[in-house]
């Protein structure tokens, strides 16, 4: 039997698996068809139906459950969330498993296609090291992300000593994984 | 059943799963499914077995059927909700899941659940145990099984897949 203790490894090692089987395309699909639309519907249907709302209630259970080290702050115009310690990455740093490039795209690979359907964009940046921020509002809102301690105060991943790394990822309203453009 | 870690090639700092990952092991399955047809799926159920879970099978090499039931019994401790007893025999580990933790979740959640789900369970463990000279054996399903590892050797009968419920 496939477990959920490990999940987290052999949904990577999946990545890896249909990249050779389909190449990009193939993986990029897979966020979107299995994971947005079919293992998440239930995010869908609290964030369409709901908004902000909707996102407060699902990354709060989802987090808690999986034990993320994170700090969530919303307004009725934005929803942040700041990750201190990604426990899905860290699963993976800590048992040296790396069968994908660039595990942390998943993220954006179903969360941006959700926040599409919602009638959100996305602000977000990985760093690879299990660190990470997200800013979500209405497509008709231009607001830029915030600057650092601007939402969070203290609690911005981006003010702690773990956030410099070699390479960062960055989304700037976006809605698909493959909008990201590096920063080194 | 007692808590042994060590039995596990990959651990991660809670005591057990988030149950909500079984859906994504559903809608993986689904999604393979659906691009690959029944091959890809058993190719994929196939190399997971023999390339990520290939610690297990070192394990089982060295340790024989001591080590599986010690696989079994971690494993099981780290699912949620899940209910098995397993007991080693002296040809055989016999694993009895009364409350499979993927089914019950899956059917808690109200999800649509891969009617070949169950095959899992015999394709990807005995790719894992094929290495270490054994195999499994599966009977039951949808909620509830008896998993058998036993030697290839002592075994000349084939999984009769008719034998794993469909998952509903």
């Amino acid at each position: 039997m496939i477990g959920c203790y490990d999940f987290c490894g052999h949904y990577e090692w999946t990545f890896g698996w249909l990249e050779q089987l389909g190449g990009h395309e193939l993986v990029r699909d897979y966020w979107v068809e299995a994971i947005s639309e079919d293992s998440q519907r239930h995010a869908s249907d609290l964030i369409v139906n709901h908004g902000i709302e909707g996102m407060r209630k699902y990354w709060q259970h989802t987090l808690e459950e999986e034990a993320a080290d994170h700090v969530m702050t919303s307004t009725d115009e934005v929803y942040r969330i700041d990750m201190h310690q990604c426990p899905s990455k860290g699963f993976l740093i800590k048992n040296g498993l790396e069968q994908y490039h660039d595990y942390c795209d998943h993220c954006m690979g179903w969360i941006g296609p959700l926040m599409k359907k919602a009638g959100f964009v996305v602000d977000h940046e990985h760093n690879h090291c299990g660190q990470c921020w997200w800013e979500m509002r209405r497509v008709d809102d231009v607001t830029p992300p915030s600057a650092p301690g601007g939402l969070s105060g203290e609690k911005d991943v981006r003010l702690t000593f773990k956030w410099k790394t070699k390479r960062t990822d960055h989304y700037d309203r976006s809605t698909s994984s493959d909008d990201k453009t590096p920063l080194t | 059943m007692t808590e042994d870690r060590n039995a596990l090639p990959y651990t991660d700092t809670k005591p057990v799963g988030a149950a909500d990952f079984y859906t994504a092991i559903n809608a993986t399955f689904r999604f393979i499914f659906n691009r690959f047809g029944r091959d890809g799926l058993l190719r994929y159920w196939h190399e997971l077995g023999t390339r990520y879970y290939a610690p297990v099978s070192q394990q089982w090499s060295k340790g024989g059927l001591q080590s599986v039931a010690e696989y079994w019994r971690a494993f099981f401790d780290a699912e949620p909700n899940a209910e098995a007893e397993v007991s080693l025999h002296a040809n055989e580990v016999c694993v009895v899941v009364t409350t499979c933790p993927a089914i019950r979740h899956l059917r808690a959640q109200a999800r649509e659940i891969m009617p070949t789900f169950c095959q899992q369970c015999y394709f990807v463990s005995d790719a894992m145990a094929e290495p270490a000279g054994m195999t499994v054996r599966v009977k039951g399903g949808n909620g509830s099984c008896v998993q058998r590892f036993i030697k290839r050797s002592d075994c000349s009968a084939a999984q009769n897949i008719e034998d794993i419920a469909t998952a509903s």
